[in-house]
């Protein structure tokens, strides 16, 4: 009875301390709200330009209505475009990996050691808060965004795929929040990891279907690019969307996708374990 | 006028020993920058695998294009060495204070500020970019005259000058809303708009942000002029033509001038944070 | 000749007021508090040539702002000034030229490459003449003792090996003014001394005309024969450093070394009884009754030896601080903070 009480009363300090941490962190975003607002409505800009360019390259392979590129219908092109900037909104994590290096390097990374705080626990928090903000001030934007670009989408998928859709997105954050806290933490062993996060953000950026719709690629690239995590950043979730993978191999993906993220979860725990050992290692 | 270009060359000397230095960074850095443009040469053959042009009967085929590409990495290269060290720099001087140093200094401060950091490390993308202008134009078989060659150069400087503008205004708003983080996204979000020929501008979408970024925030020229004036099919041969060049000189002088302004309403503003 | 005067210079801030707690944040998005702070409220000076003037007053007071005002890095709210026929804040070169600023909490060389670089950049913006030049930086480097440091990476040296060149690089085109704001803060015992030293030196060699602020006491009592208090941005003594003790110290200290052993607690009677380190004792005896408590403590205690001193400077400019801080803030409504709220553009 003692026990329980006590694992209960541990449970509930804990819960409150955790938010406690997503409160600041939410007060954090809140402060410069200038920034947000021209932040989270710029997002849309580059759509524009996409629009446009495949307007302009479907124009010249055959009309707009017509034709087809791998298999993209010139909407479906757009489509992908905008359910990527929403993996992307899930998945990407700007400034973690190198938060977490710079931490490291001025020794801030010291009071995760020495408080009963989870640095990777502490971190995941700070980027739901973030995340968390940035979707309700985000919501107004994108649901105009979308209104107005309703004409690109034929109609809404099944629930079954619209329920791997979400579940493929909240894994996208969780892959994409390991990936990077991993490469983060590499600082322990080299003072300066923004060279290492540039060529991640680059991979990413190429390889996760950010910049197109991975279909596009030759082969056997296309097959290379499947065995890489990066997929499910940005292009898997769309392509679900889409129906563009199909029904019977969906929740078969998800599953790899699950996997990846598990196996980033786990990397990203042993890294900061014997980064810490090593660390603490030099006296600090 | 002597003095400050003493300065900027001290500047720019000190730089230099200050960069080798950080030899490895520096080399990290700039096989990143060129893996970066590696990606887009990649994306955009992969584009023209499967479309002739970028847009129908608009003359933009594959070299044509990376014409285009090349101009905007090459002043974009010259822009990021430069003066995005510097915008940079000034960013974070406001934000602690340091630039009440500058200030005290009897030399134009905005001169003082655009010119005393460089970053050779994109100057690989300009070398990249001139390699790729050279290879297109072979593939095109055009040999420019010096003619073209001579406004090529100049229209690439007036680029250099409207972007320039557009940094410091953007840079300088530090002062006003203090923490500047989205700096770079404003920066990447509005040039983005000057990536592509202008072509693509149509339409009820396009039509209007042709002419904002044209007219207002200038940067669709930034590119689009002078790898017009370089390639045959937009050589420019009747009067009307000469618009659009004509144009750019005027926006340049414009986006100089209000960048002046900015600037200097900045720097009356200018708090001096105490550290 | 005057080379500085202002006349009721004055600066006020807008600042945004973090709210505290989320959902006062959330608002805060909505609409923001401002505050305004006045950092400076009409500060009349007039320096001569040559003067080496010290600026006290507790952080926030107003001083650093007063410096920054008069080196025209800010623009002031309202009143005058005029630093050697100049007014600052036009920012004119033929004004720059002829002053420096001196920073201790913020620094101007370039912290990767050595001094020796950034000298030569100073060089340049100065337009110094070249054997000038080297003449300065050699002299100066030398009476510091940093000559062998000019080689050396900035961002190797300790502070106050860093401080002193900061000073020679501010120096280099010998400037009539001299701004130094708290040259030796969060430096040793000896850097500090050694920068006292130099300092007192130079302005005799050169008959600079030099503002001063400083926490550390010791470089105002060194160096600066001129005081100007200032509290909550007003000046609430300008005058010697020996007359803030005649204005504001109130007692004396009297110590007494006891020769019998008759108990210190009766000593109590003559005034406060500050340290007892026996058989010395110390009492803090108002500044009227000095002679009475004197005449009263020899006749009722045998006494070895007795000697009147003031109080401890610092002590002394606590309590001015303290007592100002509360004088004109009284007198002024609004308690020299305004509120004010406003809908955000």
């Amino acid at each position: 009875m003692k026990k329980t009480s006590r694992v209960a009363y541990n449970l509930w300090r804990r819960v409150q301390s955790w938010l406690t941490i997503f409160e600041l962190s939410v007060q954090e975003r809140l402060v410069y709200r200038g920034e947000f607002f021209l932040g989270a409505l710029m997002r849309f800009l580059p759509i524009v330009t996409q629009i446009l360019l495949w307007a302009a390259i479907f124009e010249a392979v055959g009309g707009v209505t017509q034709a087809r590129i791998v298999g993209y219908s010139y909407r479906q092109m757009v489509a992908y475009y905008l359910l990527t900037m929403i993996s992307r909104a899930f998945s990407s994590m700007p400034s973690l990996a190198s938060g977490i290096a710079r931490d490291i390097r001025d020794g801030n990374v010291k009071k995760f050691l020495v408080q009963p705080v989870d640095l990777l626990g502490f971190l995941l928090l700070h980027r739901v808060a973030h995340k968390v903000v940035y979707y309700v001030m985000a919501l107004g934007p994108f649901f105009v965004i979308f209104y107005l670009c309703r004409g690109f989408f034929e109609g809404w998928p099944d629930g079954s795929v619209i329920s791997a859709y979400i579940l493929s997105l909240l894994l996208a954050f969780l892959l994409g929040f390991y990936l990077e806290a991993t490469i983060g933490l590499v600082g322990f062993w080299f003072l300066e990891v923004s060279s290492l996060v540039f060529v991640f953000m680059l991979l990413n950026f190429f390889f996760s279907g950010h910049m197109f719709p991975l279909d596009m690629l030759p082969e056997p690239f296309r097959s290379l690019v499947a065995l890489l995590p990066f997929q499910y950043l940005a292009y898997y979730p769309s392509a679900i969307f889409l129906g563009k993978v199909p029904a019977e191999t969906v929740w078969l993906g998800v599953g790899v996708q699950g996997l990846w993220t598990l196996a980033a979860f786990v990397t990203a725990r042993v890294v900061l374990y014997l980064g810490v050992r090593r660390y603490s290692g030099f006296g600090g | 006028m002597g003095r400050a270009f003493r300065v900027i060359l001290t500047c720019a000397r000190n730089s230099l020993v200050r960069e080798l230095m950080f030899r490895t960074n520096f080399i990290i850095v700039t096989a990143a920058s060129l893996l970066w443009v590696c990606a887009n040469i990649a994306f955009y053959l992969l584009v023209f695998q499967y479309t002739p042009s970028i847009g129908a009967g608009t003359g933009w085929g594959r070299s044509q294009f990376f014409v285009f590409f090349a101009t905007g990495l090459i002043i974009n290269s010259i822009v990021h060495s430069v003066f995005m060290p510097n915008a940079d720099l000034f960013s974070e001087r406001v934000r602690t204070g340091v630039l009440d140093f500058l200030l005290v200094k009897p030399l134009d401060c905005q001169v003082l500020v655009s010119f005393e950091r460089l970053d050779l490390s994109t100057g690989g993308n300009l070398v990249v970019g001139v390699a790729l202008l050279i290879f297109s134009l072979i593939e095109l078989g055009w040999v420019p005259g010096v003619i073209p060659i001579a406004l090529y150069v100049i229209y690439v400087v007036c680029g250099v000058a409207i972007l320039y503008s557009l940094m410091f205004s953007l840079a300088a708003t530090t002062v006003w809303l203090g923490r500047n983080q989205t700096l770079y996204d404003f920066w990447f979000y509005l040039t983005i708009f000057g990536r592509y020929p202008m072509e693509i501008y149509r339409g009820p979408l396009g039509l209007p942000l042709r002419i904002v970024f044209t007219f207002v925030i200038p940067v669709l020229i930034v590119v689009n002029v002078p790898a017009r004036l370089l390639i045959r099919p937009l050589y420019p041969q009747t009067l009307p033509e000469w618009g659009l060049p004509l144009f750019a000189l005027a926006a340049t002088a414009g986006s100089l001038w209000c960048c002046r302004r900015i600037f200097q309403a900045a720097i009356e503003s200018y708090r001096s944070a105490s550290s | 000749m005057i080379v500085l005067e202002t006349k009721g210079l004055t600066k006020h801030y807008r600042v945004y007021q973090k709210q505290e707690g989320l959902w006062a944040s959330l608002r805060g998005l909505m609409r923001r508090e401002y505050r305004t702070i006045e950092a400076v409220r009409g500060i009349d000076l007039q320096v001569e040539r040559g003067e080496f003037v010290a600026f006290l007053g507790p952080n926030g007071a107003g001083k650093t702002t007063t410096l920054k005002l008069l080196s025209g890095i800010i623009t002031p709210t309202a009143g005058t000034a005029r630093v050697l026929g100049h007014i600052p804040w036009k920012r004119e070169n033929a004004y720059r030229r002829r002053f420096a600023l001196v920073m201790g909490q913020k620094h101007q060389l370039w912290w990767d490459l050595p001094a020796a670089d950034s000298f030569r950049l100073h060089q340049q913006i100065y337009g110094i003449e070249r054997r000038q030049f080297e003449q300065t930086r050699d002299e100066l480097t030398t009476i510091l003792g940093v000559r062998h440091l000019l080689d050396r990476p900035v961002r190797e040296l300790s502070l106050g090996e860093r401080m002193k060149l900061e000073l020679v690089a501010a120096l280099l085109h010998r400037p009539e003014v001299l701004f130094l704001d708290e040259p030796t803060i969060g430096l040793d015992v000896v850097a500090q001394y050694s920068i006292q030293q130099f300092l007192k030196q130079y302005q005799q060699k050169y008959h600079t005309t030099i503002l001063l602020t400083s926490h550390y006491m010791k470089d105002v009592a060194a160096l600066c024969r001129r005081v100007i208090v200032i509290v909550a941005g007003q000046v609430v003594y300008d005058g010697s450093l020996s007359g803030i003790m005649h204005r504001f110290s109130r007692d004396k200290i009297v110590t007494v070394v006891l020769s019998d052993g008759r108990p210190a607690g009766e000593l109590a009677r003559f005034g406060e009884v500050v340290s007892t380190e026996w058989p010395r004792v110390k009492i803090r005896v108002p500044r009227p009754q000095v002679t009475e408590a004197i005449a009263g403590i020899l006749h009722s205690h045998a006494v070895q030896d007795l000697s009147v001193e003031d109080p401890p400077l610092e002590e002394v400019i606590v309590e001015v601080f303290s007592h100002a801080e509360l004088s004109p803030r009284q007198s002024s409504t609004g308690a020299g903070v305004a509120k004010g709220r406003e809908n955000s553009p």
